[in-house]
């Protein structure tokens, strides 16, 4: 258990600051060329609650669906684990990109910033999150 | 892995995953998404990007049979559903960040995360119920009476 919270605490910070590095300075430029479609910055950081509980939320499933079929693997689990996993969130960004008008740079270069926070996701859980060893008496 | 079983599970996934998602986000949550007209592409507009959202819908059913074939071992509904919800949480982790920056409506993002949680435990249970693993051979070996 002490493990677990500690993976999922380590790839909660690890989302959070690459999320803000990511979408919010690195794309920012791109982010502004659909500007319509995002609420104003000052509404945002009213709800800025949610993204962080949307985010503690994502770490938390990460680390359980981890510790529930993966662990053991150590490292490479993981990041196989996160590549299986951005594949699906791909998926659900190409719904969203044909019901709303994002330009499609913006669905690509979402889609390698994905692919990078869920690797290094599945690093850090990999890393941090091991299964206790089975009892032998 | 059993690729006949895999590919009758990923069809019927494909299958329930696109009639669910066009009945539910596209019919019964039509008037919640019409409350923010701005964000959604035209008719005329949506229907020149339906490929992608296939596209998108059979890439979401593989993987999720891959990961239920792959990582739940014995198979079974029950099993397969309980990955599938875990994979919905993940969705719904996002559809809470979209919340916070896109104008969704609460309406729109509860509709989203109930949708994403039913869609995903049918589609694992589906999963499950289809693929299922063939029983390891065993070799038995009589034993010597003394």
């Amino acid at each position: 258990m002490k493990r677990f919270i500690l993976a999922f605490i380590a790839a909660f910070i690890f989302i959070f600051f690459w999320g803000w590095l990511y979408n919010g300075v690195l794309l920012k430029g791109v982010f502004a060329e659909a500007e319509s479609l995002f609420r104003p910055r000052d509404e945002m950081m009213g709800l800025f609650h949610w993204i962080v509980i949307g985010q503690a939320g994502l770490a938390l499933s990460f680390v359980m669906i981890y510790a529930s079929g993966f662990a053991g693997g150590g490292i490479a689990a993981g990041v196989r684990l996160g590549i299986m996993l951005e594949i699906l969130a791909v998926s659900a960004r190409c719904a969203i990109y044909a019901t709303q008008p994002f330009p499609a740079k913006l669905l690509v270069l979402t889609s390698i910033g994905g692919f990078i926070e869920m690797i290094v996701t599945g690093v850090i859980v990999g890393a941090t999150y091991k299964p206790a060893a089975a009892k032998v008496s | 892995m059993d690729w006949k079983k895999f590919f009758i599970a990923f069809v019927a996934a494909f299958g329930f995953i696109f009639l669910f998602g066009f009945l539910w986000y596209g019919k019964l949550m039509h008037g919640a998404h019409q409350e923010v007209p701005i964000l959604w592409r035209t008719e005329a507009d949506f229907g020149n990007h339906f490929s992608t959202l296939v596209f998108g819908h059979i890439v979401m059913a593989f993987f999720l049979t891959l990961l239920c074939a792959r990582f739940v071992p014995g198979g079974g509904p029950g099993a397969c559903a309980t990955l599938a919800i875990l994979v919905a949480l993940i969705y719904a982790g996002a559809d809470l960040i979209t919340f916070a920056v896109q104008p969704l409506t609460t309406k729109i993002l509860c509709g989203w995360i109930v949708g994403d949680l039913i869609q995903f435990a049918i589609a694992g249970a589906i999963i499950g119920a289809i693929y299922k693993p063939a029983p390891a051979h065993s070799t038995f070996v009589k034993e010597r009476s003394p």
